[in-house]
C-alpha cells in the first residue's frame, strides 16, 4: 500500500459526510446513500493516483458522487412497480428542486446532542429501530401497540429531531462544528 | 398481511422502510402533488432517516441501554430492510488495509453480496517470520508484495497452483494464475487445471504447462529447473525456449542448460515433516504451560477439548476451581484442533452446546477461546452464554455483522449493556484458527476485547455490578425457560480450548494465551 493511497482515503474520510449530502441530494431513496458513498469510496481509491490530493477534492468529489448517484438511483427504482417509479420520480425532482447546499454535513453533527435531549421513551423508540434494527412490526409486538401507531411515533420524533437541529443552527450551534 | 395505510405519517414510515405497497404509492404521490408542506416533510424525514441510520450503524455511539429484553430482540429477526454498514469512523485503521477496501471497509448485510478481491491462500507456513504484518495459516491474500524473512510458506492460488516459498523471499501475488517472484526459492506444482500458471522475474517469464519446477533467484542468474512436465522460458528481449523434465536452465541473457536438481528445493515432502515437527513442538509448548495455568487461582474452568470421545463430557481442568464441575457435551462432533492430535468440538447444528454451570457472583471475569469461525449464519453467534439474559448475566458473542461482543444483563436496577468491538470478523477471518479473550474489568469499569493477543476495543460499562453464570452454554444458548421456541444462536465453527477466570489477566498474559 502507498502512502498516497493512504492519504487518499484519509481525504475520503474527511469528505465522507458531504460525499453524503451530496447522495442525498441526487438519490432521495431510503437507503440508498450509504451505497453511493461507499462505490463512490472504491471509484476514488481505484484512480487514486490521477488525484492532486493537495487540492479542494470537493468539486471533484461532488461530480463523482452525483454521476453514481443517479446511476443506482435508476437502478434501484427501475424494478419497482410504474406507481412507485412516478414517486421515486416525483421525490427526486422535490429534491433537485430544493435550491440549497447539501446540508448532511452540518448537520449530522448537531443531531448527535439533539439525540441526547429526545425523551427517554422517543431515544428508546430510536435505539430500537435504528440502532438495534427492529421494525416497526415487531416494536408494535413487543410495546403492545398498533405498528401504525410506531410509524407515527417515530415519523414524530424525527420532527422533534428537525425541530432541534434547526434550532441549534438559528442558535449558531453549526458554527462550533465549522 | 396489514392493511392499507391512509395517514401521511403512516405512508411516510412506509416510504421510509422501502415498503410501500402499490396502493400506497399512489396515495402517497397523489398527497406530495397536493400538499407542498407534506413534500417539505418527506425531504426533511427523508434527510433525518438517513442521517439516523448512518449513526445507527456504529455501535459505539449507542448512549442508553434500551429496556425492551435481549429476547425481544431475539424473537424479532433481523429482516429489518434498513442496509447496515461499518461506520467509516470505525476503520480508522483504513491506512494498514486500504488495498482490502473494496471487499469488506463497508460491510453490507443486506441485499448486496459480499466479494473478496483475494487470489491465493495461504495454507501452511513453518516458521514462517515475515516482514511487515504476517498473514496467518488460512488467510485469502490479495494481490500485492509477500516479503518471507526466513522459513517456509505454501501458497495456493485460486486457479489451483501450490507453491512453496523459502525465505528469505519476495513474491509478488498478481493474479489467480500470475506471480514475480524477485528473490528467494520456489517450488511449484501446478496440476492441468492451473496450467499457463506465470511467474515473472526480473530477467524473464515462466509459463508452466502443467508440472512441477523450481525456480531459484538468490544467484544472479534465475535458475529453473524442471522435476515434471514442461515449462517454457521467456527471456526479456529473447526467443522462447521450451524446458523439459529433467532439465535446468540459467536464465540471464542467455539460457544455458544443465540438469535439474530437485534436491535443491524444499519438497512438499519437507513441508510436511517440517509442519509435522513444528507442530508437535508447538502442542508440547501448549501441554507444558497449560499446567502453569491449571494452577492459577482465579482459574474457574479451564476446558482442553483432549477428553476421550465416549465420555460426552469436557472435564475442568482447572486445579483450585472444585465446585466448578465439567462440561456436559450436547450433540457436537469430535474433531481436530490447532496441531495434529489436538482435539476439538464441532458446532454446526442447532443442537450442538456444551452445557456449564459456574457457581458465584464475580465482580471481574476474563473469558479466552480458541475458535475456528465457519460464518456467522444467525444474528447471534455464541461462544459462551448464560441461560436466559437477566441479573448479571453475560452474553460472549460475535453478531452476524462481525462485532465480537459482551452482553451483560442489567441487574440491581441498572440496565443491560452490549459492549461491541468494530466488525472485525469479516469473511477473511473464516476458516483460521483465533485466539478470543475479553476481560470485564472493575477497577477500569470497562470491557476489553482481544483477538490473537491484540487489543480491538475498550468499552466503558455503564454501571458496576457483579456477573452470575449459573448455567451457561458454549457455542449455543437456551432462554431458560422449559417449552416454547428458543431463538437459534448456535456457533458455526469449531472450538478447541476454553478459559474463564474471575481475575483481569493481563495484555502479557493474553499475548501468552494467544501465541
Amino acid at each position: 500500500m502507498t502512502s498516497h493511497e493512504t492519504r487518499a482515503a484519509q481525504i475520503f474520510l474527511s469528505h465522507h459526510d458531504f460525499v453524503k449530502g451530496v447522495a442525498l441530494k441526487y438519490a432521495p431513496w431510503p437507503g440508498l446513500m450509504e451505497d453511493i458513498s461507499q462505490q463512490v469510496f472504491l471509484e476514488f481509491i481505484r484512480k487514486e493516483d490521477r488525484w492532486e490530493l493537495e487540492k479542494d477534492l470537493r468539486p471533484l468529489l461532488a461530480t463523482m458522487t452525483r454521476h453514481v448517484a443517479m446511476r443506482l438511483w435508476r437502478e434501484r427504482t427501475r424494478e419497482k412497480p410504474e406507481v412507485v417509479q412516478k414517486l421515486a420520480e416525483h421525490i427526486r425532482q422535490l429534491a433537485e428542486e430544493q435550491d440549497v447546499q447539501p446540508r448532511y454535513e452540518t448537520e449530522v453533527v448537531i443531531l448527535r446532542d439533539c439525540l441526547q435531549k429526545l425523551p427517554e421513551k422517543s431515544r428508546e423508540l430510536v435505539q430500537l429501530y435504528y440502532y438495534h434494527d427492529v421494525g416497526t412490526p415487531e416494536i408494535a409486538g413487543q410495546m403492545e401497540m398498533k405498528a401504525d401507531t410506531v410509524c407515527r411515533a417515530l415519523s414524530r420524533v424525527r420532527d422533534k429531531l428537525r425541530e432541534c437541529i434547526q434550532r441549534q443552527i438559528q442558535k449558531g450551534g453549526d458554527a462550533a462544528y465549522a | 398481511m396489514r392493511e392499507e395505510a391512509h395517514d401521511p405519517e403512516v405512508l411516510l414510515q412506509h416510504y421510509l422502510e422501502d415498503s410501500l405497497t402499490e396502493a400506497e404509492a399512489s396515495a402517497l404521490l397523489e398527497l406530495l402533488q397536493r400538499d407542498p408542506s407534506l413534500s417539505a416533510r418527506l425531504m426533511d424525514q427523508l434527510h433525518l432517516d438517513a442521517m439516523l441510520r448512518s449513526e445507527g450503524a456504529s455501535p459505539m455511539q449507542q448512549t442508553a441501554p434500551v429496556s425492551l429484553s435481549d429476547e425481544t430482540r431475539i424473537l424479532s429477526p433481523v429482516t429489518s430492510k434498513k442496509t447496515r454498514w461499518l461506520p467509516m469512523t470505525t476503520v480508522a485503521a483504513l491506512a494498514a488495509c486500504v488495498t482490502l477496501a473494496g471487499t469488506w471497509l463497508f460491510n453490507l448485510t443486506n441485499d448486496a453480496e459480499e466479494t473478496t478481491s483475494a487470489v491465493a491462500v495461504l495454507m501452511r507456513g513453518v516458521d514462517a517470520q515475515w516482514e511487515g504484518r504476517a498473514p496467518q495459516v488460512g488467510t485469502p491474500l490479495t494481490p500485492g508484495m509477500l516479503r518471507l524473512k526466513s522459513g517456509l510458506a505454501q501458497i495456493e492460488f485460486y486457479q489451483g497452483a501450490r507453491v512453496t516459498l523459502e525465505g528469505p523471499a519476495s513474491f509478488e501475488l498478481i493474479s489467480v494464475s500470475e506471480a514475480r517472484c524477485t528473490s528467494g526459492k520456489l517450488s511449484a506444482h501446478v496440476p492441468p487445471q492451473a496450467k499457463g500458471f506465470r511467474i515473472q522475474t526480473p530477467k524473464g517469464t515462466v509459463v508452466d504447462l502443467g508440472t512441477d519446477f523450481g525456480l531459484d533467484m538468490n544467484s544472479p542468474e534465475a535458475q529453473v529447473h524442471v522435476f515434471k512436465g514442461e515449462v517454457e522460458l521467456h527471456p526479456d528481449g529473447a526467443k522462447m525456449q521450451p524446458l523439459k523434465e529433467g532439465e535446468a536452465a540459467l536464465f540471464s541473457d542467455t539460457v544455458q542448460r544443465r540438469e535439474a536438481d530437485q534436491s535443491a528445493f524444499a519438497s512438499l515432502g519437507d513441508m510436511d515433516e517440517r509442519t509435522a515437527e513444528s507442530q508437535r513442538v508447538s502442542f508440547e509448548q501448549w501441554l507444558q504451560s497449560s499446567t502453569q495455568w491449571d494452577a492459577d487461582p482465579a482459574l474457574l474452568l479451564r476446558l482442553n477439548f483432549q477428553d476421550p470421545s465416549h465420555t460426552r463430557v469436557l472435564r475442568n481442568h482447572a486445579l483450585k476451581a472444585e465446585k466448578v464441575p465439567a462440561g456436559s457435551i450436547v450433540g457436537c462432533q469430535w474433531t481436530e484442533g490447532r496441531w495434529a492430535g489436538k482435539r476439538a468440538l464441532e458446532f454446526r447444528n442447532i443442537s450442538d452446546r456444551v452445557r456449564l454451570s459456574i457457581p458465584g457472583d464475580h465482580e471481574a471475569l476474563t473469558l479466552s477461546t480458541w475458535v475456528r469461525i465457519h460464518g456467522l449464519d444467525r444474528a447471534y453467534n455464541s461462544l459462551f452464554m448464560v441461560e436466559g439474559y437477566k441479573d448479571g448475566a453475560v452474553h460472549w458473542q460475535i453478531t452476524r455483522t462481525g462485532e465480537l461482543r459482551l452482553g451483560i444483563a442489567g441487574r440491581n436496577g441498572h440496565g443491560s449493556k452490549d459492549h461491541d468491538t468494530p466488525a472485525i470478523f469479516t469473511p477473511e477471518r473464516f476458516g483460521q484458527w483465533l485466539h478470543l479473550a475479553t476481560c470485564l474489568d472493575p477497577v477500569a469499569n470497562e470491557v476489553r476485547h482481544y483477538v490473537n493477543g491484540e487489543l480491538m476495543a475498550r468499552v466503558p460499562r455503564n454501571a458496576k455490578f457483579p456477573v452470575h453464570m449459573p448455567v451457561a452454554e458454549l457455542g449455543n444458548w437456551n432462554d431458560g425457560r422449559r417449552g416454547g421456541s428458543v431463538a437459534i444462536r448456535h456457533l458455526s465453527g469449531v472450538m478447541d480450548e476454553f478459559m474463564l477466570f474471575n481475575r483481569v489477566l493481563s495484555e502479557a498474559e493474553i499475548a501468552k494465551l494467544a501465541h
